[in-house]
């Protein structure tokens, strides 16, 4: 179950809405946060504190392309490979963040560090090719550029 | 008035309706997938695009409203060339193994793809691969034939209320998850199986031993289960019961049934079922036949009778079994054993309430219908959860809370957890004080309506202070007044009431507590029947007191009638309850006991005490289909046809009567054929040639079915009052007994846990009932769990004073810390073994709540 | 033209309210709450103002039909799930200038007299939404925003709900289920949303961009407003430009700057001097347009009579190092991965599509395929439950319409003729 903590923020949450119902998707986010990804106890525990069945719980979160349906690394990178990112090379980072780091699309690096989602459009097409590592844009991006970025996040 | 124009016909329309229900007025088909009729627009699948001019795309029939003067063409060339398109897109992924499929033949798919043509051959890429799914016990899904037209989705969310599926991922990935194999909230009451429209979810009852078009019959009957009295269709090949479906349409359960219902056939053809009689000689009962069976009998009873008088003797009557039955049953202890010793296990809550209540608002005051539930503003629930005890009306409850309504609940309802209910959950032993409370603050906030001076004159000493309840009963304070506000604005509020209130101590008082809150709020009363035929039963005067039509034996007139009718004197004073009978045995008063389809020894509590007394008699006689527990100790055991092979009616608990059908045939004889059998040999001449004609005296004797007959119960119209006239009285007393229970904080208490997949002995005979919940177990709650160091599935020593069990436990957070629930249901494993009781003595229902149990952990 | 949207977006301070006050914010809504809420209506009306999500439908209209429903409350919902491939438009404002956004939706709010507001905004912009929320209590500390905005007993609520990557919440009913916490599948429609949106309550959906506008317009009033830029669509508008072109990015210019002036002089031409070789004028949805076809004014009424859409201005410009193959090919693997799956047309039809085109692109396509991709897309479009559908297939047959050879020679070749 969610600490006491996580359920006073959903009660919050709930609050700025006439329906219990329409906190599951900030719901769903907290206990993401909480238990890293949506494991069972996750879907479990929103559940009870929004009164919503688990099989919606799970419907529902497995609608949207952001929750995480396994265990994830310490930080997600989330590279963008639209168009407008594919036609400045974001196919090559893509092979560079396999080869340089074993990150493969939808997949964590061996020691835990990453995990690397491939994205459609993040809103960067200007300043392309670009990624989001957790709640941060880089935009521009080269290889060198990329480990110089990763580096960061340890 | 609205005029359209399909396919050149000119319709004309009360009121706007969809395209699709307007051309299905007038007889045009257009094909659909997602659409059903139970079910929620969606408009998903694309198969009913249809033309309507002036409107620049093609419109799905099954949303579109119709707007006078609408032009729609249904059948062009163009239409024919898109729907073959939407077909080819169902198909690329679908496995086209129709010549393997069970739904062949049934399945809406494959008539569409005959009907429009395939496009072949142009998908070129690999399917997509899903292996059939066995994991749930009543179910068989092969998901590679889903069209994801969420049908099943739409039932199990938005009618059936369960919720135990979804559509998991989105696009071309998307897929049905996880029905039971998750262990979620699965009811396994296959309402998707029903509305499925491919073989994508099937019952596994009958995998592969049938094709749809080689069933035998089909006969429309009711379902045997709980007094809902659901029509379902027994579909039968070679005189076996190959599936249970229900029927749109329907008033009761319209296209809607629930596990009991659907799966729980297979005890008709079960092989454990009695064939040929048995009779005890030297202590064994052995085969025999039924010439020397009746014959022994009869002679038995009659030299009773004869030494002990005819009161020596009593007859326990079934809620399984029909009108016709039972009508017979309770002649023939009437009138040849010339008693008026007959009751049922109605007397554990059902009927001593319904007396009750009747008593204060009138006949018939328990017999609403239940669908009208849906429409309630505000529904009370108290006593047990109708979703488990009654699924079909307990839907209705959730139908209630969807459209709006409130739920209010008192004790904490499982099956409504997810509909939002207003819910005050009482520590122990505080109930009536709640209740006391409740009727106090209604009484403060809306007077007293002024028509019932009796009532009103018993609670002019009742005065719950509010401000102490918080307190006494454990809850909050602001929870209550929104309790209490929700059920004062509420403007058709229903009361739903479970034997569990019945059953506890001060039962009566609280009854009666709930009967002044549903007065004040002008409610209607709904009492929740666990046996199809409980209502019935007592409409027939299987009761001590009772007449048939549910007349009073004690009213001289009444008697008159019923002599002139049998040509016969008859006992006038009332006889044994089924409580009193076991007392009688067991103090050697009574000798004798004929059981028709009931089985004391298991659905009684204290079942030590019930061996007792039948041990103690000088003759048992048992008619059951199965050697029940109580089978076991008779003298004599009499196979008897079940629902499935008879004819005859049913009354459910709205008080409508329904007709049985027989569906399969087997060798035997019905429950009232025996019965006359051994009446004519004990001389009095008993021959029926049907259960029509016996039905046809019922309604000459009975003045509540006057001049119904069975055509027009087929028609549905036999809902009570029928055309006789019910029995109309004036209370002006009511009986009550205040008295409080024992239980105190810190201590477990024995409950007796009502699932949805079982009911009594009926269910433990039918595999896919059983494989669903296979065996008995202990529910605690977290914290219990915690005290005692316990875990799910730990084996446990369940002790009461009457005995000990040892079984697994379950934590759950449903149950009450005060709590242990466990079903009657397993043999050897029933709540009721270590159950003692006190009887109230206005309902004369046993008290069941008191019982201290005390869980050690067995290791092993 | 003097920017309205994004001004003052360099101030690194921008997203503070004072800073927007001193730039000459706050004032439109203090005027629009010293006039009816009718008078709002025509002044939107008379400045004819377009939405600018990407279907230019009529904001007053929208908003008379909400306000004639007798229902209550009424909500306003504001679009910012930005989505469409190419466009970030929506991003500057919510992150440099979010309270031009606040502003905007308490006029809107006021006009429409819906009390309750949410930004409904797009999960992938996570600091977007920490500046959103810092911006609502600020407005909500200084009488923007609550019970009594500008002493007036006026009442408008805001709230940010986070999205969680699902493109088709952007369309505006899906987005309103996603709201009230269900899957972002799109309703049925009627009932419209003015009538039964958000919590069966009358609802308007706005964009970010349009919603943005109102105390500008409000300020200088619509007469003038409906000067700015096209006579049929006017107003500022923020295109975004990405892909092959000297100088990418936001530029708020008036409505209808044609595109190739958008490609050649506020962008600096093409990168490197390179040669165009296709523009994909308003998003990923919207028709792709060869070079000889660009000369045309960018709005929500012309664009279609040069074969396009404005769409929601995000101009993607493509060289000659760029298969066209291949974005055709990623551009149905998105909409195959967005499709919501509740029709059958676009469920199937993307991924038929999509597979198809990556058996061309990996030299395996085979005669016949482009034919059986027009077909498909054929039996897609018009046929679906939403335009999510129909943009998929009209994105193959406008790239077959006008790249056709390219197709033709992946197939015959087994290879590209652009990376070989
Ligand atoms: C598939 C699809 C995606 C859409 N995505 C967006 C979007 O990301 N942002 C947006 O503002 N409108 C989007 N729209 C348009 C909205 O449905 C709606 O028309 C718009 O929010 C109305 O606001 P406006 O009138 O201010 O343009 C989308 C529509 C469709 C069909
Ligand atoms: S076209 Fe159909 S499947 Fe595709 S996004 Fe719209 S509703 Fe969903
Ligand atoms: S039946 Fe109308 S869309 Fe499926």
């Amino acid at each position: 179950m969610f600490r006491e903590t996580a359920i006073k923020e959903i009660e919050a949450i709930r609050e700025q809405y006439p329906t219990a119902r329409a906190a599951l998707l900030p719901a769903i986010y907290v206990a993401q946060r909480e238990f890293g990804w949506l494991s069972p106890e996750a879907y479990e525990s929103v559940s009870s504190v929004l009164g919503v069945p688990r099989a919606t719980v799970r419907g529902v979160a497995t609608f949207y392309a952001m929750y995480k349906h396994r265990p994830m690394g310490r930080h997600l990178v989330q590279l963008c490979t639209n168009v407008s990112c594919m036609i400045l090379g974001a196919e090559k980072l893509v092979d560079f963040l396999k080869n340089r780091y074993g990150l493969e699309a939808g997949g964590m690096s061996s020691d835990g560090r990453f995990s690397l989602v491939i994205m459609e459009c993040i809103g960067a097409c200007g300043t392309a090719p670009a990624m989001l590592v957790n709640n941060d844009f880089y935009e521009n991006l080269t290889e060198k550029y990329i480990e110089e970025i990763l580096e960061k996040y340890r | 008035m609205i005029t359209v124009t399909i396919n050149g016909k000119e319709i004309k329309l009360e009121k706007a309706v969809t395209v699709l229900e307007a051309a299905r007025s007038a007889g045009i088909k257009i094909p659909t997938l997602c659409w059903h009729e139970q079910l929620e627009k969606y408009g998903g699948c694309r198969l009913c695009l249809v033309e309507v001019e002036k409107m620049p795309r093609l419109q799905t029939a099954c949303t579109l409203m119709v707007a006078d003067g609408m032009i729609i063409r249904t059948e062009t060339d163009t239409i024919a060339e898109v729907r073959r398109g939407v077909l080819e897109f169902l198909l690329i992924n679908h496995p086209l193994d129709c010549p393997y499929c069970d739904k062949a033949g049934e399945c809406e798919l494959q008539d569409l793809v005959e009907k429009y043509g395939l496009t072949k051959g142009r998908f070129r890429e690999q399917k997509r691969k899903v292996p059939e799914a066995l994991e749930d016990p009543v179910l068989v899904r092969n998901m590679e034939r889903c069209i994801v037209c969420t049908r099943c989705v739409r039932m199990c969310e938005g009618v059936q209320g369960a919720s135990a599926i979804s559509v998991i991922n989105r696009g071309g990935h998307s897929h049905i998850e996880p029905f039971s194999g998750g262990r979620f909230d699965c009811e396994y009451c296959g309402n998707c199986v029903s509305v499925c429209p491919v073989g994508a979810i099937m019952s596994r009852l009958h995998r592969h031993s049938y094709r749809p078009w080689q069933l035998g019959s089909e006969t429309k009957t009711v379902c045997p289960y709980c007094g809902v009295g659901c029509t379902v269709v027994v579909q039968v090949r070679d005189d076996i019961i190959k599936r249970v479906v229900p029927k749109l349409g329907t008033v009761v359960n319209n296209g809607l049934l629930c596990s009991r219902g659907r799966f729980g056939y297979e005890f008709v053809g079960n092989k454990e079922r009695l064939t040929t009689p048995l009779i005890r000689k030297n202590g064994l009962l052995e085969p025999s036949t039924w010439e020397e069976a009746i014959r022994l009998i009869a002679s038995r009873l009659s030299e009773i009778k004869d030494k002990h008088g005819s009161n020596a003797i009593a007859g326990i009557a079934s809620p399984r079994c029909t009108n016709e039955d039972n009508y017979v049953f309770q002649k023939f202890m009437r009138v040849a054993v010339g008693t008026n010793n007959i009751d049922s296990t109605a007397r554990t809550g059902f009927a001593g309430a319904q007396g009750f209540i009747e008593n204060i608002f009138g006949q018939g005051a328990t017999g609403n219908i239940i669908s009208g539930l849906a429409n309630s503003d505000a529904v009370f629930v108290i006593g047990g959860d109708p979703t488990t005890i009654n699924p079909i009306l307990g839907l209705q409850i959730r139908a209630c809370s969807r459209r709006g309504g409130n739920i209010l609940t008192v004790g904490h309802m499982k099956g409504l957890r997810y509909y939002t209910p207003l819910e005050l959950r009482p520590s122990v032993n505080t109930e009536i004080a709640l209740l006391e409370g409740i009727v106090s603050a209604l009484m403060k906030k809306k007077g007293p309506p002024g028509s019932h001076p009796v009532l009103e004159a018993r609670l002019k000493d009742l005065n719950a202070q509010e401000a102490d309840l918080p307190r006494i009963c454990g809850i909050q304070g602001k929870d209550f007044s929104r309790f209490i506000d929700t059920l004062a604005e509420a403007a058709t509020p229903s009361f739903v009431i479970g034997k569990d209130m019945i059953q506890s101590k001060g039962g009566s008082y609280g009854l009666f507590l709930v009967s002044a809150i549903n007065y004040i709020v002008n409610g209607r009363i709904y009492l929740l029947s666990e046996r199809a035929n409980e209502q019935g039963l007592l409409d027939m005067g299987c009761a001590p007191d009772l007449f048939p039509g549910y007349r009073p034996i004690t009213y001289p007139e009444f008697r008159k009638r019923y002599e002139n009718a049998w040509k016969t004197g008859l006992p006038d004073k009332p006889g044994l309850t089924i409580f009193e009978m076991m007392e009688a045995a067991k103090a050697g008063a009574l000798k004798c006991i004929y059981v028709m389809g009931e089985n004391p020894v298991f659905n009684l509590p204290h079942t030590k005490d019930v061996e007792a007394g039948l041990k103690n008699l000088s003759f048992l006689v048992v008619q059951d289909i199965f050697l029940t527990e109580t089978a076991k100790m008779a003298d004599v055991v009499l196979p008897a046809l079940s629902w499935a092979e008879k004819d005859g009616t049913f009354t459910n608990m709205e008080r409508r009567i329904q007709l049985v059908k027989k569906a399969v045939h087997r060798e035997g004889m019905e429950d009232w054929k025996i019965l006359s059998e051994i009446s004519s040999n004990m001389g009095v001449r008993m021959n029926y040639s049907d259960a029509e004609e016996i039905f046809g005296e019922i309604c000459r004797v009975s003045p509540l079915h006057r001049d119904l007959n069975y055509e027009e119960i087929e028609k549905g119209d036999a809902i009570y009052p029928y055309k006789g006239e019910p029995l109309r009285g004036s209370t002006d007393e009511i009986h009550i007994e205040k008295s409080a229970g024992r239980e105190e904080r810190g201590k477990l208490y024995l409950r007796v846990e009502r699932p949805l997949f079982h009911s009594g002995t009926l269910s433990r005979k039918a595999p896919a009932l059983v494989n669903i919940c296979p065996e008995a177990v202990a529910r605690i709650s977290p914290a219990t769990a915690a005290a005692l160091s316990l875990k799910d599935g730990d084996i446990v020593r369940a002790s009461s004073k009457t005995g000990a069990l040892e079984l697994p436990v379950a934590v759950d957070e449903a149950i009450d810390d005060s709590a242990v629930m466990l079903s009657n249901n397993f043999q050897g494993k029933g709540a009721f073994s270590l159950m003692e009781y006190e009887i109230d003595p206005v309902t004369k229902a046993p008290c069941l709540d008191s019982n201290q149990i005390i869980l050690e952990k067995v290791n092993r | 033209m003097e920017r309205v949207l994004l001004k003052n977006i360099e101030n690194p301070e921008s997203a503070d309210i004072n800073e927007y006050k001193k730039a000459g914010g706050y004032k439109g809504l203090p005027k629009a709450l010293g006039m009816q809420p009718r008078e709002i209506i025509d002044e939107v009306k008379k400045a004819g103002l377009r939405g600018r999500g990407g279907a230019g439908f009529p904001v007053a209209m929208k908003w008379t039909f909400a306000s004639a429903d007798p229902k209550f409350p009424k909500y306003l919902l504001c679009n910012a799930d930005e989505g469409e491939p190419g466009t970030f438009k929506d991003r500057p404002i919510l992150e440099k200038n979010p309270h031009i956004l606040i502003e905007g939706m308490a006029i809107s709010g006021y006009a429409l007299g819906a009390e309750y507001g949410y930004v409904y905004l797009r999960g992938e912009y996570p600091g977007a939404k920490d500046v959103l929320n810092r911006a609502i209590a600020q407005a909500y500390e200084q009488g923007f925003l609550g019970d009594n905005i500008g002493g007036k007993g006026v009442r408008f609520h805001l709230a940010v709900h986070q999205g969680a990557g699902a493109y088709i919440c952007g369309e505006e009913t899906a987005l309103i289920e996603s709201l009230e916490g269900d899957k972002g599948q799109p309703r049925i429609k009627p009932p419209f949303p003015v009538n039964v949106g958000v919590f069966s309550k009358p609802t308007v959906v706005n964009n970010v961009e349009t919603l943005s506008n109102l105390p500008y317009l409000i300020e200088i009033g619509g007469e003038a407003y409906s000067k700015i830029g096209s006579p049929d669509c006017p107003g500022p508008k923020i295109y975004c430009v990405s892909g092959h072109v000297e100088r990418p990015g936001v530029y708020e210019l008036p409505m209808g700057t044609s595109l190739k002036d958008i490609i050649y002089d506020h962008c600096g031409g093409m990168k490197a001097g390179r040669k165009l070789k296709a523009v994909i004028p308003g998003g990923i949805s919207t028709p792709v347009l060869p070079p000889d076809k660009i000369d045309c004014p960018m709005d929500f009424v012309n664009m279609p009579k040069h074969g396009s859409m404005l769409g929601s201005g995000a101009v993607i410009v493509m060289d000659e190092s760029v298969c066209l193959v291949k974005v055709c090919f990623r551009a149905l693997k998105f909409f195959e991965h967005e499709s919501c799956g509740k029709c059958t047309p676009c469920r199937e039809g993307t991924g038929w599509l999509r597979k198809i085109l990556g058996r061309i692109e990996h030299g395996e396509g085979v005669d016949g395929d482009i034919e059986l991709l027009l077909s498909v897309a054929g039996n897609i479009l018009g046929k679906t439950f939403c335009p999510l559908g129909d943009g998929a297939a009209s994105v193959v047959q406008n790239f077959i319409k006008h790249f056709r050879p390219e197709f033709e020679e992946h197939i015959r070749a087994g290879k590209c003729m652009v990376n070989g």
